[in-house]
């Protein structure tokens, strides 16, 4: 560079930016589309969206939310892996470290638990959302069954997590778990040696989970997010016409249409999806719906400092196989099923969760009526989402007794006594 | 295409208020982890002792040594531990902040020299959850989820015993306490105790109490031990009457298969005055006590003539062993007379009743009874403690201590004792109350002083299970049981030298003397005298040698083993050719040393220590040297006191003190001394 007037420097330093970032910080129409679509991280978002997207009481922006924690989960988990040590009493041990010597050690460890815990509610909470808006139906319905898978993911991390700690809680809950999960017919020994890696909770067992907390269950999580959210990004957010026709219903959620845009590949599909948008019913997604994803971000955020900050996640004493503790509770999203496992084994560790996931898979590929998807509690979905809403209920119930009805030998006690 | 709306490309004025909002929320919460961390505990006390130091330390000490600054922990791979009560005690090594405030205060007393915080941490005697940062969550006060949070310091001895597992160990008295007490109460009989291995307690062999016990005495004793003997060991058993009444049988019928040997005895002609004389002769205050005073070896006689029948103690005395087998007490040679004479004396003397009837016990010809008594005998494990020929020993009744400080101490009942919940507390009312804490309990009630119970639940609480590394703990030594057999073995089993002394450290301490060199101690001629005659070598002893009433051979054969086996090699190369200059220079010695202080030259002299005429006579001149020159060598906590003394004058006291008594009037006066 040869150059030595002023405006040369502004020049090459302009030089250096848009080696990184082409396009920079967008001012005109084409720069807003062209940032969303050069841009590796951004271009999972449209150019533009429908303005209904950007509404939040259709969607509560939970699947958002439920990505944001895994990735504050993520980076929390990086931060813990520094410090712990997956064998039993280092375990323990390397806790103890986090709460009194690492700096920030104890909010990295609560944001970490809190928001795993608020994850598996999340999630749940979310799939109740897109079941009551019907949004499984056509040709959402490969997506709900991911999101089924999901959900086990999700309840598969917590559990592996749960474990990691080698405390009292963490060894029983996980002796409570592995030994439901040994009551599944033919199979059920088997599993159970699979995950405890022998035939007692030890030091094969917190590695194994170890590994499947931090590598295999993520990989997969990754895997299975980066399809859901494709096909979400393919199929559109249902319910984003809100004013549609009948006959739009009946077509589809949107009706075709002939418009193309030059910046984006047209995708072929069955039915009718993006590009039958009205342009004037849309908007950039920046600065709209990026703005928007950032302040949910920043609530989420700030809502689990908050939380870290005021409750101390549990850590008993080490975890001893001579000593159980009674009762012996599974973490609290399994409670539902112990339970039903109090009343019968086979029926409520066995059966139940069995039928129920069968269940939960083969919903869209049972209703595939298109009336009534895009809304939420549509009359014409009345029976559906009654029937689920008392299943919904029915469990919520179940785990709510478990964690606060049940005391020693699991006999009935009334939590404020 | 549709209608030209405008959509504008900036957002809504309250999405950015909420991006404000939150922004300075988030901000907030950042400054207030930060501000959290910043104003941690830790860190405002080390703040508080740079403060201090600069008023202790002189400024050029300070600058050379490293600002206090940060975290401090002492990690113990070995003991797996990480102990950072180092980060706010920064004072506690450092003898320059004694008497600071806490805490910054140096550690009291010399611990810290012989238990280098670098070696052990500070968890291994307190407890308390060392990896905390806080005085909290260390654990100072109980804390939930810590199990063992810090000690009390009055019950802190119970961690010296976690190393420390020797029966006496230094500097922890009320823990040596409790572990003696534990041998001598018997709690070894019913409970298998890690660290009491090997040793033995014993109740007398009941073989023969069915001779031996009056069956009034029998049921007052099962009732309440301590109403006959306050200071039984037996604790009270909480018997009902019908338990009593099965017992009394079942014991009752337990009777030697060969009859007493007190046949043809002329009870008539007994003459309690001889009997009196003989029980001042035979020395039997060495080992019972009357009226509180006197030996604790034996059992107390004040009120024996209530308790035992009259046949049965003639023939105890004339044959201890064969009448109750494995009893301490060794055997007399005594004729017939004396002791039909002996008995008689003590059955009078000795009894609040004192008409000396024997009423007729037929009690244990009841089969039902018997049986029911022998069901009683074996559900309160009396065969514990009490051997019986009768009962096939089937071990300790009362369950294992192995771990019992380990376990949680919400398991345990605590009846109707409102008590905080921990292992202390429940080893206390446990040892002291067995019976409160609301469940039926099989232990005795051994009516202990609250002080005494706590000193045995300081030595119970030390036992844990072992997590403790070899390097780290000191064991208990344990003496080889010493058996001769031969001739000499036969004495020591008829006469019980070793209810007294020990040889190897097995055997008795009621001697402050053990045998171990007592053949390069003690001149065979005057050994073999002194056992015919056994006199008072120290006059301020109460203990004294029982008068045996060996033969003559018997004596002799003692003295010679003694003198053949029982050496030092060490004190038996002595050059025992003195010159009279020595005697005379030793004599000086004597006197400016002021040994007539302590000590008795003929009329001269003070009682603590023994008597010196007659050394010449008794005493080997290599010991007396080697006594002289280093005393504590030999006895750590005599009054003799190290004088300090050259080979030279050591060598000259013992020619003047060997030459002492060897003069014909000197012997005399030794033969006949008391």
């Amino acid at each position: 560079m040869n150059q030595s007037t002023p405006g040369s420097m502004a020049a090459w330093l302009d030089g250096v930016r848009r080696s990184v970032s082409r396009v920079g910080w967008p001012v005109t129409d084409k720069d807003r589309a062209a940032a969303m679509i050069s841009s590796l991280f951004l271009h999972i978002h449209p150019a533009r969206v429908s303005r209904h997207v950007l509404k939040p009481t259709y969607t509560f922006a939970l699947g958002l939310i439920a990505g944001i924690l895994f990735l504050v989960l993520s980076v929390t988990g990086l931060a813990l892996m520094l410090y712990y040590v997956p064998y039993p009493p280092e375990a323990y041990r390397s806790m103890k470290d986090l709460q009194f010597v690492v700096t920030f050690g104890i909010v990295l460890r609560n944001m970490h638990r809190w928001s795993a815990h608020a994850m598996v509610a999340i999630v749940f909470v979310h799939m109740c959302r897109v079941f009551w808006t019907g949004s499984y139906k056509p040709p959402r319905e490969f997506n709900w069954v991911v999101g089924v898978l999901l959900l086990l993911l999700t309840l598969g991390l917590s559990f592996t997590g749960y474990l990691l700690p080698w405390d009292q809680l963490a060894f029983w809950a996980i002796t409570v778990g592995t030994n439901i999960a040994a009551h599944a017919p033919v199979v059920g020994e088997q599993m159970k040696f699979l995950l405890l890696g022998g035939h007692v909770i030890g030091p094969m067992t917190l590695l194994r989970f170890y590994v499947l907390h931090c590598v295999i269950l993520p990989l997969a999580m990754l895997l299975l997010v980066s399809l859901h959210v494709w096909r979400v990004r393919k199929d559109g957010l249902s319910g984003a016409a809100t004013q549609a026709s009948p006959e739009e219903e009946v077509a589809g959620v949107f009706p075709a249409s002939t418009k193309t845009y030059g910046l984006m590949a047209l995708s072929k599909r069955p039915r009718a999806s993006v590009e039958a948008r009205d342009p004037n019913d849309e908007v950039f997604a920046w600065p709209h719906l990026l703005y928007r994803e950032l302040l949910v971000a920043l609530a989420v955020i700030v809502a689990l400092h908050v939380v870290s900050l005021v409750f101390m996640a549990p850590l008993e004493e080490m975890a001893d196989p001579t000593r159980t503790p009674n009762p012996a509770k599974a973490p609290w999203y399994f409670l539902g099923l112990q339970e039903l496992v109090h009343y019968s084994t086979l029926v409520g560790g066995v059966i139940v969760p069995a039928v129920l996931v069968l269940a939960l898979l083969i919903i869209p590929y049972v209703d595939r009526d298109p009336k009534g998807s895009g809304r939420w509690f549509a009359p014409e979905r009345r029976i559906t989402n009654s029937i689920f809403t008392a299943l919904v209920a029915l469990f919520v119930g179940l785990t709510i007794v478990g964690t606060l009805f049940r005391g020693a030998n699991w006999a009935w006690v009334w939590p404020w006594r | 295409m549709g209608v030209a709306v405008e959509i504008k490309n900036t957002a809504p004025p309250r999405l950015h208020l909420a991006f404000a909002g939150l922004g300075l929320a988030l901000l907030a919460i950042f400054s207030w982890m930060l501000l959290h961390e910043g104003t941690a505990e830790w860190r405002t006390t080390q703040a508080r002792f740079r403060r201090l130091e600069a008023t202790v330390k002189n400024p050029y000490q300070l600058a050379q040594s490293a600002t206090v600054a940060g975290l401090r922990q002492i990690w113990l791979p070995d003991l797996g531990r990480v102990d950072r009560c180092r980060t706010c005690h920064l004072g506690i090594d450092d003898p320059a902040f004694t008497g600071a405030s806490p805490p910054f205060a140096a550690h009291p007393g010399a611990w810290l020299s012989t238990h280098p915080t670098d070696r052990f941490g500070c968890t291994v005697c307190h407890d308390g959850q060392g990896q905390a940062t806080d005085y909290v969550n260390a654990a100072h006060q109980p804390q939930p989820f810590v199990p063992r949070p810090m000690r009390p310091l009055e019950t802190i001895e119970a961690n010296c015993g976690t190393c420390h597992r020797a029966l006496d160990p230094p500097a922890a008295p009320r823990l040596a306490e409790g572990r003696r007490l534990i041998i001598a109460l018997g709690c070894i009989s019913c409970h298998d105790i890690p660290g009491f291995e090997g040793l033995t307690f014993r109740g007398p062999a009941l073989d023969s109490i069915g001779n031996k016990v009056r069956p009034g005495w029998l049921a007052v004793w099962l009732k309440d031990p301590k109403s006959y003997l306050p200071q039984s060991k037996m604790g009270n058993f909480r018997l009902s009457t019908d338990e009593i009444a099965g017992l009394q049988g079942f014991l009752l019928s337990q009777r030697l298969q060969e009859p007493l040997d007190s046949t043809g005895v002329d009870w008539k002609n007994a003459d309690t005055a001889n009997g009196r004389a003989l029980f001042g002769e035979l020395r039997c205050v060495s080992c019972h006590s009357i009226n509180g005073r006197g030996g604790t070896m034996g059992p107390e006689l004040t009120r024996i003539g209530d308790k035992v029948a009259r046949d049965w103690l003639f023939s105890y005395l004339k044959d201890p062993h064969r009448v109750q087998p494995d009893t301490p007490m060794l055997q007399y040679r005594l004729t017939d007379n004396q002791l039909r004479d002996l008995t008689a004396y003590l059955l009078e003397e000795y009894s609040s009743a004192g008409d000396g009837s024997e009423p007729p016990s037929a009690t244990y010809q009841d089969a039902r009874l018997v049986s029911a008594g022998r069901a009683v005998f074996e559900r309160r494990g009396c065969q514990s403690c009490h051997r019986l020929a009768a009962i096939k020993d089937a071990g300790r009744i009362g369950p294992s201590l192995a771990g019992v400080a380990d376990r949680d101490p919400n398991e345990w009942p605590y009846g109707s004792n409102v008590v905080r919940h921990t292992t202390d507390n429940y080893i206390f009312l446990k040892v002291l109350l067995p019976d409160t804490l609301g469940q039926p309990s099989l232990m005795p009630t051994f009516g202990l002083t609250p002080a005494d119970a706590a000193k045995i639940t300081l030595a119970l609480a030390s036992i844990r299970k072992s997590d403790l590394p070899a390097s780290y703990v000191l064991r208990r030594p344990a003496p080889a049981p010493y058996q001769p057999a031969g001739t000499f073995g036969e004495l020591v089993t008829r006469y019980r030298c070793l209810s007294c002394h020990s040889v190897g450290g097995f055997g008795g301490d009621l001697s402050t003397v053990p045998l171990d060199r007592i053949g390069s101690q003690l001149q065979h001629d005057y050994t073999a005298k002194y056992l015919l005659n056994p006199g008072a070598v120290r006059v301020n002893v109460e203990a004294r040698m029982p008068v045996f009433r060996m033969l003559p051979d018997e004596a002799k054969s003692i003295a010679d083993y003694f003198s053949a086996v029982f050496l030092d090699d060490s004190l038996d190369q002595y050059d025992t050719n003195f010159t009279p200059s020595e005697t005379r220079r030793g004599q000086e010695l004597y006197e400016q040393l002021g040994c007539r202080a302590c000590h008795q030259l003929g009329t001269q002299g003070g009682y603590v220590g023994p008597e010196l005429s007659t050394t010449g006579v008794r005493l080997k001149p290599g010991w007396i040297a080697a006594w002289l020159s280093k005393p504590q060598a030999y006895k750590p906590d005599t009054l003799q006191p190290d004088y300090g003394l050259s080979s030279a004058d050591a060598r000259a006291l013992t020619a003047y003190l060997s030459s002492l008594g060897r003069s014909d009037a000197a012997q005399a006066r030794g033969e006949n001394a008391p």
